[in-house]
């Protein structure tokens, strides 16, 4: 049987679009990569991301690659719930068939979200984990959020899910402060996975790693997003980590996605002069 | 067209604009008419920068076609157009529908020769424990040492990559199969076995667009030899009539 009917999207961006400043048509006209910049020259606005729209499936990842200040960050925010964007759309999926429109929810609902629904791997442990507690007390926090009230099922699930993430259990009572930045990550991400999220955001997930620990996150990361159906969205500088996480990719430059492609055309066939210089400068 | 057609690449275009140096233009492909049926095996042949390896990529979908159909016909006669299907849809292609093997094996780190192998079974709609079996025989077949099959691929020999690459690449074969000179750094021994895996393809109807860069390759495995030359088809034929002629140009 011939089905190449892609399952819904669990996670849809459409239209995204994020202004610092008063905007109208001529500041994004005025604005973008034909113009060079995304600050207004007239006006001082800054159209960090504008007219961003991609959908991501459960199992599938989405690479989104850019310079610092092309809108990679504003947009990640955005599905994170961080900033309520200017214009534009964001849906999530749940785990139960309920659909989340992030962009329209309270404070309160979006933490609930980040709590079960969407977790988020920072480039820095320090941002996702409270270093000076254990990691089994990280992963308690998350799942005590979510509801778990059962002492030993708390322990039983966090040893689980640092097993699975490869963080030995003689260390699961120790201050996460105490871990190298490999474990780190590694206890970041068995938090991230602890309420079985349906969406996880990846922001550089392993720059700042030696290059032999990096591999291992990043085949970790590899496995578990095979292993839970996740969708996920990888942000990453590096192109050999957007090669080996993602199928598909988006190329952003101040603010606007300037091409989406499947991830080995972009690297082997860029089409916009933005993404040929970004591939040019990588495999220099 | 036939309906034991599975590939049929029509009017093919390919140019790349170079936006950094001076944007100009590189014509790869300049019309590219194929058809290739169930059950056969392909040969392109033609000298380097012909644009081979360029077709196989616009095929696969690597290359950005400029202009022109690639459709494939699925076993239920569905005939999917591959250069306007979207990119979700292009990935779902990929596998069970469609493969590449490169020259080189582009593989994870940490992992195995028996993981890499059992894991492109399971893309391909297998369960776990058959692949794994098939994944043994493939290895087996290839003559791939088993000492190196539970071995991370970062510690294999070239040779031992491709043929990693190649049991990857036939193990539940996909309806049509590019390879891209498979078997270049393989001794003589295991090529004769890689080459015999490859011709076991064809008998299980797998339709096979290959690029080898030896004619004795092609003589064993093409039903068809397909010559290109500055990015177009300038002979199309059996590979008797053919082999003769580039036997005598290379003379």
């Amino acid at each position: 049987m011939t089905n190449i009917t892609p399952v819904a999207p669990t996670l849809a961006v459409v239209g995204l679009g994020h202004a610092y400043g008063g905007i109208d048509d001529t500041t994004i006209a005025e604005t973008g990569p034909a113009a060079g910049t995304s600050k207004h020259a007239r006006t001082g606005t800054v159209v960090a991301a504008w007219d961003v729209s991609f959908d991501v499936a459960g199992g599938e990842a989405l690479g989104v690659i850019g310079e610092s200040g092309s809108g990679k960050s504003t947009v990640m925010k955005s599905i994170a719930g961080d900033i309520m964007p200017t214009t534009g759309r964001v849906t999530l999926q749940r785990g139960d068939g309920t659909t989340a429109v992030i962009t329209e929810m309270s404070p309160a609902e979006i933490r609930a979200l980040r709590v079960n629904d969407l977790s988020i791997v920072h480039q820095n442990p320090a941002d996702g984990l409270d270093l000076r507690i254990t990691a089994g007390g990280n992963i308690a926090d998350r799942l005590t959020a979510a509801g778990w009230r059962n002492f030993a099922a708390i322990r039983e699930r966090a040893a689980e899910l640092l097993t699975r993430t490869e963080v030995p259990l003689d260390r699961m009572d120790d201050p996460v402060g105490s871990f190298s930045g490999g474990m780190r990550q590694r206890v970041q991400l068995a938090k991230a996975l602890a309420n079985t999220p349906s969406v996880v955001l990846l922001d550089e997930p392993t720059t700042g790693l030696d290059a032999s620990i990096a591999a291992g996150v990043l085949d970790l990361i590899r496995g578990l997003l095979d292993e839970f159906g996740l969708a996920a969205v990888v942000v990453s500088h590096d192109f050999s980590v957007i090669e080996m996480l993602t199928q598909r990719c988006v190329v952003m430059q101040h603010g606007r996605v300037v091409e989406h492609g499947l991830t080995d055309q972009l690297l082997e066939d860029p089409a916009h002069p933005y993404s040929q210089r970004l591939v040019g400068a990588a495999r220099a | 067209m036939s309906s034991q057609s599975v590939l049929d690449v029509v009017q093919l275009h390919k140019s790349f604009v170079l936006h950094n140096i001076d944007g100009r233009r590189v014509d790869a492909l300049t019309g590219v008419d194929l058809h290739v049926n169930v059950g056969e095996h392909v040969a392109l042949a033609g000298s380097s920068g012909a644009g081979k390896s360029s077709l196989l990529k616009c095929i696969y979908r690597t290359y950005t076609p400029t202009s022109g159909d690639v459709i494939l016909t699925d076993t239920d006669g569905t005939r999917l157009a591959l250069s306007a299907l979207g990119e979700r849809e292009m990935v779902m292609v990929r596998g069970r529908r469609l493969g590449y093997v490169s020259q080189f094996l582009r593989a994870q780190p940490r992992r195995t020769p028996m993981d890499i192998v059992t894991a492109a079974g399971i893309l391909r709609g297998t369960d776990v424990t058959t692949a794994r079996v098939l994944a043994m025989e493939a290895l087996d077949r290839l003559r791939l040492d088993k000492g190196l099959w539970d071995v991370h691929t970062s510690v294999l020999s070239g040779g031992e990559r491709q043929r990693v690459n190649l049991a990857a690449g036939t193990i539940s074969p996909p309806r049509l199969l590019l390879l891209d000179e498979p078997v270049s750094a393989l001794d003589p021994a295991n090529r004769t076995a890689a080459l015999d895996v490859i011709a076991d393809l064809s008998a299980q109807g797998v339709a096979v667009l290959s690029v080898f860069h030896d004619l004795e390759a092609m003589e064993r495995l093409a039903s068809r030899i397909v010559v290109m030359r500055d990015g177009r088809i300038e002979s199309d034929g059996p590979p008797i009539e053919i082999l003769s002629t580039l036997r005598a140009v290379a003379r």
